[in-house]
Order: C-alpha cells, then structure tokens, then sequence
C-alpha cells in the first residue's frame, strides 16, 4: 500500500546530514592527518588531494605506536583499562540486568527509573562527585579505609597509601571507567534479557533443567547478542576517552591515548600529528564494529528465516 | 509431644542475623544474591551524586568538609554564586539552549531516518543502516577532532559557534532517537496499517492517524534521551566553543577540576540534574497524557526493553 | 516458508565470503599504498638562517633574546591618537582562567559603559591556535615574549599607539619600556611578572629543600611523597627544568640561557628521559593547580610559579592552616627562569581605542595592585612596588620572600624561555609528548 520510494525517501534527510556532518569531517581529519602545517599560525593545512598527500606524519604515528615507540605505553594501557573496565562492567551489570529483567516483579518500575537516572547527570557531574569523595579527607577514602579495602589495594600493590586514590593510580581510573560507564551497558543488557521469550525457559524447566542450568544453557546463549552490543556500546567510546584519567588522575603514567590526540590539538606545532593518531584509531574502530555488524547481521537473518 | 516439640521452633528463636543469613541462602527461592547487587549497584550509582550536591551547599569553599547548610553558591556569594558569576549563568543557559534546540531538530530527522530504515529494503539500506550506528560507538574525541577541523577548514562559514555545536550535537544525537523508535517500530509491526489500509486509508492517512500516534511513546522518550545526551556532552560542545559565549556547563566542570574547583561548581552541576529531572519528568507526564486508555504489553518497562542496536 | 538451512543472502554469508571481500579490499589498499609511496613523506619544515647564520624563527625575524632584542615591523598603522573611546556591546579579554580579577573587570567595564568577558584558554598555545584558526574575536588578549614575533608576522595582533598608555612609562619598571623581544613595545605592554621554581609543604616534606646543592633533584629524590608530587603541565617549562638540574653539559661554552632555549635533540630527549624517571619515583602528575593544591595539602611538592605562594596566602589557605607552612625556592639570578607575560590587542577587536585604554588601565597603579594583593599574586612590575615594603608593611609574611620578585631578578644575565624555530618548538613538543605517555 505503501508507494516504493516512501522509505528511503523517509530516510533521505537523516541520511544526508549523517553523510555531512559525519562522513565529511572523517574526510577532514583524514585531509589533515595526510597535510601539512601552516609554519606561522600553526594551524593544519589539509591536503584534499590523494595525489598530494603527506604520508610522513601517519608512518611515523605507527612508527611510534609500535612497542618500544612514544606512543606504545600510553596504546598497551589504554587496551589494558578497557578491557578490565569491560570485563568489570559485565561482572557487575549483567546480575543487575538479569535481576530487573527477571526476577524484581513489583519493584521492576522503580528499578528502571534508578536504573536511568546516571544517563541524566552529566558524566563529568558523576566524576567530579567522586573526585570530592576520593580526595585525602573526603568520605569515600575515609570509608574504605574503615572497611579495610584500602589496605587490601595498597597490599596488593594497587594503590600507594591508604590516602593516595587521586595520586596517580590506575586503580582509580578502571574504577571511575566502569563508574561512568557501566549504566549503558546494563540498558541494552536488561533489553536483551527482557526480550526473552518465557517460553523457553519454561521448557528448559520441563525437560527438567535447574534454574542454574536453564541460565547457563538458555538464558545466556539467548542474551549473547544483547552482550555484544553492550560491548560494542561502551568499549569503542572509551577507547578514545582521555577526561577520565585527566581529570580523576592527571599523572603521566596513566594517561590513554586520548590524551595524546588532545596534546597536540590544544597548540603546538603538530595538529597534523594528532589527526594522524586519529585516523589510526578510528581505523582499529572501524574494523571492530565490522566484525560486529558481519556478526549481527547473520544472527539477524538466521533468526529471520524462522 | 513430638509435634509441640517440632512446632516450638518457631521464628521468634533465631537470631536477625541468622533470619538475614537464612533468606540469602534459602535454596527454594530466587537466588538472593541477585538483588543484593542490585541494590547495592544502585546505592554506587546514584550516592556520590547526591553527595555532591550536599557539598553544593557547604558554607566554607571546601568540597570535603562539611561546615554548615549555606545558598552561597547559589546566590548568596557576590562574585562566586551561580546568580552572581555570568560565566556560570551564562554557561547554564547555553546548556539549556542547546539542549533544546537538539530535540527540536534531532528528533524528526531521526523519527523519519528510523521509520525509513526499518522499512527500507532497497539498494543502500544497509550501507545506511552502517552509517547510522556508527556514531554511536565513535568515542568523542575523534567526532570532536573531526567536526572541528570540518568547521575550521570545510565549512568555514559556520566556524566555531553555537551553530556548529547545535549541528554537532544533532548529529550524534540523530542514531540514538533511531535506535529507540525503530525497537518500538519492530513491536508495532505492520498490522495496524494493513487494518487500516483494509479500511480504506490511503498511505499518508495511514502514517498520520495509526503509525504516528503509536509511536509518540517512543517519540517522546528520544526526546528526552536528546536533551539528556546533549545537556551531558563535553567534548564536541568544548572542540566547537567559541569561547566565554559558547561554554557550557559541562566545559566549566572540566576547567574547574583543572584550575582551583569551588563548590559553585557542584552548585551548577546540581541545577542541571534539576532541570533534567525535570524534563523527564515532564516527559512522562506527556507519555501517560499521549498513552491514556492504551493497554499496552508490558508497561513502561516493555517499552524499555524495545532498545536495540 | 523457508528452510532453515537456506543460505541467507547479503554482503557476506559466510566467513569465505568474508575473507574473500575483505581481502580484495585489502588489496586494493595495498595498491593504494604503492600509489601513496609517491606521495611526499616528511614531517619537518626547513629552518632558515639569515646572513650572518643566525637561525630565523617564525615570521622571518630572529630568535629573540635578551642579548639579542628584536624590532618587530609594523604591519598596518597603529590608530590616530585623541579618538573617542567606543561604549556599548561586550568586551572581550582572552586570558587564562582565573588570572585577572573579575573586580578589575567589572570596574572597566562600568567606567566605559561597556560589559566586560572573560574568554579563557586552557595554555596560551591553545588560544593562540584557536585565535588563528578564527574560532575566538577577542578584543584584548594576554600573551607571552617567545609568541610575539609570530602572532605579529600572522597579524594576530595590532601594532600600538602609545599616545593612549602613558602609564607604561609612568608607572612600570624602565628595563620594560623597550623589552627585547618587542623593542619599542610597538606591540605590547607587560602584565605580571614571575620565576619558575619551588613551592612545597615544609610540614610534610623533611629535606630542607634550599640548602641543598641542587635543589631541583628534590623531585628524583621524592620517593617518600609519592602521589604527591607534580610538575607544571608545560612542555616548556618542565623540560627546562630537568635541563637546569643537570646544568650546562661540561666541555660546552653553552650559556645557560641558550641551555634552556636549546634545539639540540640529545639534550632535550636526555632531559625527557630523566623526567620520565620520575614516573616511579614518585609517580608524578601534572597540572597548574598549586596554588590550591599546596595549601590544601593533596600535594606537597610542586614545580610552581613565584605568584603561586602568594595566591596561595591570598586565596586558597584553609583557615586552620598557617602561613608559615608553605615554602618556596627559586634558583638565584642567571639560573632562575624568570618572564613577565604581555598584553597585546588582538586584530579581531571591533573597539580599537578602548583596547589600548584597557591596556593602560590594567597598568594603573591602584588597579594593578589590586589584581596582584586581592586576586592573583603575581607581581606586576610597577615602579611604586617595593618589593621590601610588602613584608615590612605586613602585606605578606617572612617566608614569602622567596616568592617576592624584584628588579635584580630581571637584571644583567637572567634567562627567560624565549622563542624557537619551528622545528624546536616540534622537539620540545615530542620530547612533552613522550614524557606525557609515561
């Protein structure tokens, strides 16, 4: 009933400004990672044309974020906290989002509007809270301290002294990591699971699986994609994050590769170099969320075929 | 005898900690450890905010020791209060602004890209579908870096300004709103318009009067998620600032933790989860006002569960 | 209906499929890589000499030094003299955050009619970039000696008519009328001056930091105060200090001047990795904030300016903490960075003539004394300021008289950081850039 051309002509406005406002500046930046700059102003000059493109800043980029290079510590780390940042935000979201989803009956309503009250205060507003309540006098450092967990950190090599979380430590920063950004992956988490048929757990139970089984062998194939996507959600987005350790850190030796883009685009002599780092990490993205598209889109057809 | 015995264990001698101890591990029930993360989950998420807005009015400029109840920060203090500082109020406003004006053009663009993606099944759909996810899982700084270069070297006529921030914003703006309405698009289904087609409808009619007004739920849900998304982002709005007229509140966090932090900074930080809450909360009172009378399957929480990528 | 088993359709069914179309885009990019080897591959710029061989900074005038002024050309007609200042509409100062008083600001601004901003960067670097890149209109803007001779040979800034800033030669100090790096000050007026040295917590750290052979090894010798320690979160300033620690290399007639404005990348990735010794040490951090974080007492140790202890005292000292805590140590004159920052009017100003009245009243007397005891605490280099007087008068404590500057510090043989070549400036970057990597 529908004329053909409704569709995609619904989709052409969105469509155009995506392709403007965001496939153009990835031109930009690729533009200036591939130019040169403006001795005087210090401002980058692009270079549209591939045949005139300046590949020396972008070889020695890869050059230096190979191990032993300027940039291979501050790459190694940032790999580092996000892949504990992830696995620590699965360890604690997914129980969160498997009991909204499954189990919290009445009080699921009330859950779900605490559940999304983070993604309305402002994720420097969260930091921030916890810069005041980390600081040497301030109510997080006293509280761990009583319970014993700040000895447990500094025994374990962790943390300095019991008064030293904004000194310089990674612990800190995973922490403030998964702090900001675990609530979006317990949304799309608790989506998957509540889209889970009941059906099929009911059967599980009827062919006499226990609650564990039915979790291991039902629930948890069945959220996989819903994981993923989680993943993808929050993993891509902090490989690029540098606030965090600048602002709950400041110590060189924690600082992500974000901070090194961000040096050289406030000044300097070397905007080109910081485009340059740039274009190499969106091309790592862009090879991650291809692996993730190829992936979804064949469960999609699969289940679609049924 | 036996059975007065039996029966003469009643609840009444166990200890609480042994009633608690008993609930968490009663094997008959749900397991208990899961609300217990829950919970405590919750308390992690939501106490330091709360804390910080306690520190918003503490009457000595220290953010860890409290000295007394004071509105100085609001607008007590001659030269630092949120009244008082136009830095502050001025970057309240620009916040404000921003947010607003990210809904209003956010919003249809992305209602329209949702409806005819989800339907499109044509040549380019797919590439299409890549385009519009792929701003969701950018990290910041490369949308930051790349939209500040296109505005200081393609599109220099709109160089840094609250122009281009409205356009940034909008931007990573527009794959979230697809990305709610399409999950409650993909629940509705066709068969409303094909009722409604069997009645007689034409197609426009058919959008107008049935598929619209089934989506307004999730409509004014992206809404909101628009002005939460833009009232939070820092780093587009701090790469595209013009300067003391562009700041907004988020820029001013940043720079206080770099420079010398006042309480009046966690006094604007609190304002503005004031106002979020209380643009959700207007938000669901349209929602209950648009959804009257429905009975839809799940509630509010089957309607968040429509959310996928 | 279908059957489960059909093979779906779509860009890549399965992972041969995959493979296969990713790798013929693979090779087409290694194609596209052959074609970009042709392309140009460098990433420094040629440094220029003049005649007499002395290498050329940005603009084509000569690195400015001390011994070396340098007169930067006019490059369009300052205004007449005798015009009507402009009243009305907004007023923008381009500063760093928290350096000028928003009471100083105000009084400007209620004496022209006008209202005055604040529009702030986070190092001057970056403002200057953004300045040029035409995302900021400021009228007045704050500026630093080593970037004069660029921003003038971009157009940044308006040459001055100094018919409108008598207080230059009223009120500042004579070794200022004619600065070397912007001879005649055709350019700018000075604003505030200050060292570059210690600042820490006598009651934490137990070394006497001043009578020490070399103070500046306090930092490699800091493992007691870890997390509490940091440097200034400056390119320039923290490479030069681990340049001063180690001095001038022996076997060199280097002066310590040229030490510290050095282009050689040995001394400079030398300097990089002794900083970045540091790291485990004391696991430094970087940042600007000493002058709260100091009295506050989350660090004990810092890198810091002279004005830093002073705004310390001012500001930012908790009320049961006393004065006498804080200590600060500046080398003596000729191994002691020292600078006075500048003002300049920037050529975006739509309000010429009341640009040049701010620069004479941020001069004044009374208003520049007030932004340094109320606000700020960097000294201004006014000629009335007595330096010996503000602690006589009780203005400041004893013990900040380490902190106090005066004119034997800009005397014969003192260093500044001054300006490099581009391709310095690109040394100093990387070698920060490698520190900062940790």
């Amino acid at each position: 009933m529908y004329p053909r051309w409704l569709w995609s002509g619904f989709s052409l406005p969105g469509v155009v400004w995506l392709i403007l406002l965001f496939l153009v500046p990835f031109y930009a930046v690729i533009g200036v990672a591939f130019g040169s700059v403006d001795p005087l102003l210090q401002t980058p000059v692009p270079a549209w044309n591939p045949a005139t493109w300046n590949t020396g800043w972008i070889t020695q980029v890869l050059q230096e974020m190979a191990p032993g290079g300027v940039y291979w510590d501050p790459v190694r780390r940032t790999i580092y906290y996000v892949a504990i940042s992830l696995g620590l935000c699965l360890l604690i979201g997914y129980p969160v989002a498997y009991y909204i989803a499954r189990h919290a009956g009445r009080t699921k309503t009330l859950l779900l509007v605490l559940l999304i009250i983070p993604f309305w205060i402002s994720y420097l507003m969260r930091m921030l809270a916890w810069v005041n309540l980390l600081e040497p006098t301030g109510y997080a450092t006293r509280f761990l301290d009583f319970t014993g967990v700040s000895d447990l950190a500094v025994r374990s090599g962790l943390l300095l002294n019991p008064q030293s979380w904004l000194g310089g430590a990674s612990i800190t920063v995973v922490l403030a990591l998964v702090y900001g950004y675990i609530p979006y992956l317990i949304l799309p988490l608790y989506a998957a699971l509540d889209r889970i048929d009941r059906s099929h757990l009911e059967a599980a139970r009827d062919l006499g699986a226990s609650p564990f089984r039915t979790f291991l062998h039902v629930t948890l194939p069945l959220s996989k994609t819903g994981i993923l996507g989680g993943c993808v959600l929050i993993a891509l987005p902090m490989f690029g994050d540098y606030y965090t350790p600048d602002v709950i850190s400041g110590a060189p030796s924690t600082t992500m590769i974000g901070n090194q883009i961000d040096l050289y685009f406030h000044g300097g002599p070397q905007p080109t170099k910081g485009a340059a780092i740039t274009v190499v990490l969106s091309l790592f993205l862009l090879i991650v969320m291809g692996y993730y598209m190829w992936t979804i889109h064949r469960a999609t057809r699969e289940a679609s075929r049924a | 005898m036996t059975t007065s015995a039996a029966s003469a264990r009643t609840t009444q001698e166990f200890t609480l900690w042994q009633r608690i101890w008993g609930w968490i591990t009663n094997p008959w029930g749900k397991p208990r450890f899961l609300p217990v993360i829950t919970w405590l989950y919750m308390a992690w998420a939501i106490v330091p905010v709360l804390i910080a807005i306690q520190f918003s009015f503490n009457a000595t400029r220290s953010r860890t020791n409290w000295a007394g109840f004071s509105t100085r920060w609001y607008w007590g203090d001659p030269n630092d209060s949120v009244w008082h500082d136009p830095a502050l109020r001025h970057a309240l406003q620009q916040s404000l602004k921003l947010a607003v004006l990210d809904m209003v053009f956010a919003v249809p663009i992305g209602v329209l890209l949702a409806i005819g993606l989800a339907r499109w099944r044509g040549r380019g759909s797919g590439a299409s579908n890549f385009l519009m996810l792929f701003p969701l899982v950018t990290p910041e700084i490369v949308s930051g870096v790349a939209l500040f270069l296109v505005f200081t070297h393609i599109y220099t006529v709109i160089t840094t300004s609250t122009f281009a921030q409205v356009l940034g914003h909008v931007t990573f703006t527009i794959s979230y709103v697809v990305v709610i309405v399409r999950g409650r698009l993909f629940s509705i289904g066709w068969q409303y318009e094909e009722a409604a087609a069997d009645l007689g409808a034409g197609p426009f009619t058919a959008l107008r009067l049935v598929l619209f007004p089934l989506l307004v739920p999730a409509i004014i849900a992206s809404a909101a998620i628009a002005f939460a998304i833009s009232i939070d982002d820092f780093v587009i709005s701090q790469y595209l600032s013009c300067g003391a007229q562009c700041d907004t509140v988020p820029i001013i966090i940043y720079s206080s933790t770099r420079a010398a932090p006042l309480p009046s900074t966690n006094a604007i930080a609190s304002i503005m989860v004031a106002f979020t809450l209380l643009a959700v909360v207007l938000g669901y009172v349209f929602f209950r006002i648009f959804t009257r009378g429905e009975v839809r399957e799940g509630g509010i929480s089957g309607d968040m569960s429509r959310f996928e990528i | 209906m279908a059957h489960p088993k059909d093979r779906p359709t779509g860009w890549a069914s399965n992972r041969r499929e995959f493979l296969e179309r990713s790798g013929g885009a693979a090779l087409a990019l290694s194609g596209a890589a052959g074609l970009l080897s042709a392309c140009s591959n460098s990433t420094t710029t040629a440094t220029s000499t003049n005649a007499s061989g002395q290498k050329l900074g940005p603009g084509g005038y000569p690195l400015a030094r001390p011994n070396q002024p340098v007169t930067l050309k006019r490059w369009e007609d300052p205004i007449d003299s005798n015009l009507p200042p402009e009243t009305g509409g907004t007023f923008t100062i381009y500063n760093y955050p928290n350096y000028l008083d928003k009471g100083v600001m105000k009084s400007f601004g209620e004496k022209y009619g006008v209202e005055v901003q604040l529009t702030s960067f986070q190092d001057i670097n970056s403002g200057i970039a953004r300045l040029a890149n035409g995302g900021v209109h400021p009228d007045v803007m704050e500026n630093t000696p080593d970037n004069m001779a660029r921003c003038v040979a971009a157009k940044l800034i308006k040459p001055l008519n100094l018919d409108y800033i008598p207080n230059l030669k009223k009120n500042l100090w004579p070794s200022l009328w004619s600065p070397y790096y912007d001879q005649e000050s055709r350019y700018s007026v000075p604003y505030t001056t200050y060292a570059t040295g210690i600042l820490w917590r006598n009651d934490k750290v137990s070394e006497d930091i001043a009578s020490m052979p070399q103070p500046l090894d306090i930092f490699w010798q800091a493992e007691a105060y870890k997390g509490k320690v940091a440097l200034l979160s400056e390119p320039r300033e923290t490479i030069a200090m681990a340049l001063l620690r180690k001095g001038v290399p022996t076997g060199s007639n280097m002066s310590t001047l040229d030490l510290i404005n050095t282009e050689d990348p040995d001394l400079i990735n030398q300097a990089v990795a002794d900083l970045k010794q540091l790291d485990s040490i004391c696991h430094i951090k970087v940042g600007d904030t000493q002058f709260q974080t100091i009295p506050e007492g989350t660090t004990y140790l810092n890198q810091a300016w002279s004005g830093d202890w002073l705004a310390a005292y001012i500001f930012y000292l908790p009320k049961n903490t006393p004065a006498s805590v804080m200590s600060y140590w500046k080398a003596p004159t000729g191994h002691v960075p020292v600078q006075n920052d500048c003002w300049s009017i920037c050529s975006t100003t739509t309000k010429p003539v009341l640009s040049h009245l701010w620069l004479n009243y941020i001069n004044d007397n009374g208003v520049a004394r007030k932004n340094f005891l109320d606000f700020n605490g960097y000294q201004p280099p006014l000629e009335e300021l007595d330096p010996s007087t503000l602690i006589s008068d009780g203005t400041f404590p004893e013990n900040a008289r380490t902190a106090i500057l005066t004119k034997d510090d800009f005397g014969q043989g003192h260093i500044e950081e001054c300006t490099l070549t581009t391709t310095g400036q690109q040394l100093w970057q990387n070698g920060y850039s490698d520190f900062l990597a940790g």
